[in-house]
């Protein structure tokens, strides 16, 4: 976490009160039913909204704490399986070589 | 030729001559022929109508939009006349990414919309990222294919519920997954000759964490909309890092 004194939300509210918004569409809902089989739970985007909000408004640490606990939680989530290659440190170094006039092998 | 969005899946892999068939260049003959003449391409085939419709997609789309810059930030910066080839492919194939030359192959005469442009588009720039980010072993190891696949029919749009309902394939409850795995298994089959049992196995060994892997999206986009939001999201990370 960034130092407290220059440290803002992940996201700007107003980004947390629209995936709240978008998770309680119809839309979303229908989506997510159709990938997951089971409805969206939204009240953490909720929660998130108030807690940047209360952070806005008062700059408390519980709010600050709790945001970055939230977001945190949601990034474990995202790395639960292990991968399956390796991740490479650079670009395939032919991804730029010119491709042969001649085309045959 | 590597992973390829097809009816038929799209064959993927390069090799010697005989080993063509073993890597899926059988369903892309122009692959390694000689460029036609300028008057030839431009009359007898669909390839400038398949460069416009290219174009249409690299500028509007947020899918695409999303992946290039994806890829520029990993050091692999894609240029329209080196990374993309209009061709004519075998009846059923949309189109492949072929690694040995790091070219996403259009299949012009299968593409003759724009949203299917889109999508096939969409799906390559996947397999291109996944070459570009990771040591992917497409030849040899099924269960690295496998995991391109699924993610490029999970993020790609190839699922969606009216795409699978113009292919005859009908279901609700948790559908995407089931088209998704089906899908991946399909691409495998065309591209390598293993049997549906090792495709099978590759695909369910590697699901979970390759269904799961959202990357640059961060998201399952389902729509546009979804896409704007997750190129936003895909700008804004630094931020989202620095404030963890």
């Amino acid at each position: 976490m960034a130092d407290g004194g220059s440290w803002r939300p992940p996201r700007s509210c107003e980004d947390y009160w629209w995936e709240w918004k978008h998770c309680r569409g119809l839309r979303h809902a229908f989506h997510h039913y159709y990938t997951h089989g089971e409805m969206p739970a939204c009240g953490r985007w909720r929660e998130d909204y108030e807690a940047c909000r209360a952070w806005e408004r008062d700059h408390a640490t519980a709010a600050q704490e709790a945001l970055c606990k939230s977001e945190r939680a949601r990034v474990m989530e995202k790395q639960k399986y292990a991968p399956v290659w390796k991740l490479r440190k650079s670009p395939p170094p032919d991804w730029y070589l010119p491709l042969n006039e001649d085309k045959s092998n | 030729m590597d992973g390829a969005e097809a009816a038929a899946p799209a064959a993927e892999g390069k090799a010697g001559e005989e080993e063509e068939d073993d890597l899926g260049y059988r369903l892309f003959p122009d692959r390694n022929k000689k460029p036609q003449s300028f008057l030839v391409r431009s009359l007898f085939t669909f390839h400038n109508k398949c460069q416009l419709m290219l174009r249409m997609t690299l500028d509007t789309n947020p899918y695409a939009q999303l992946l290039l810059e994806a890829m520029k930030q990993s050091g692999c910066t894609v240029f329209n006349d080196r990374h993309f080839s209009c061709e004519n492919c075998d009846g059923c194939v949309s189109g492949g990414f072929d690694s040995a030359t790091s070219q996403i192959v259009l299949c012009q005469n299968n593409i003759r919309q724009q949203s299917h442009m889109n999508r096939v588009v969409t799906h390559e720039l996947i397999h291109a990222f996944d070459h570009c980010r990771a040591h992917v072993d497409w030849f040899k190891n099924v269960k690295h294919l496998a995991c391109s696949e699924i993610r490029a029919a999970n993020l790609s749009g190839d699922c969606t519920l009216m795409n699978e309902i113009a292919r005859f394939k009908f279901g609700l409850k948790g559908h995407h997954q089931t088209c998704v795995r089906d899908r991946a298994i399909r691409s495998i089959l065309a591209v390598r000759k293993v049997s549906k049992e090792t495709a099978e196995k590759a695909v369910d060994e590697v699901f979970d964490a390759c269904f799961n892997d959202l990357e640059p999206f961060g998201r399952i986009p389902h729509s546009k909309t979804d896409a704007k939001r997750a190129y936003r999201d895909f700008q804004n990370r630094d931020r989202y890092n620095a404030n963890l």
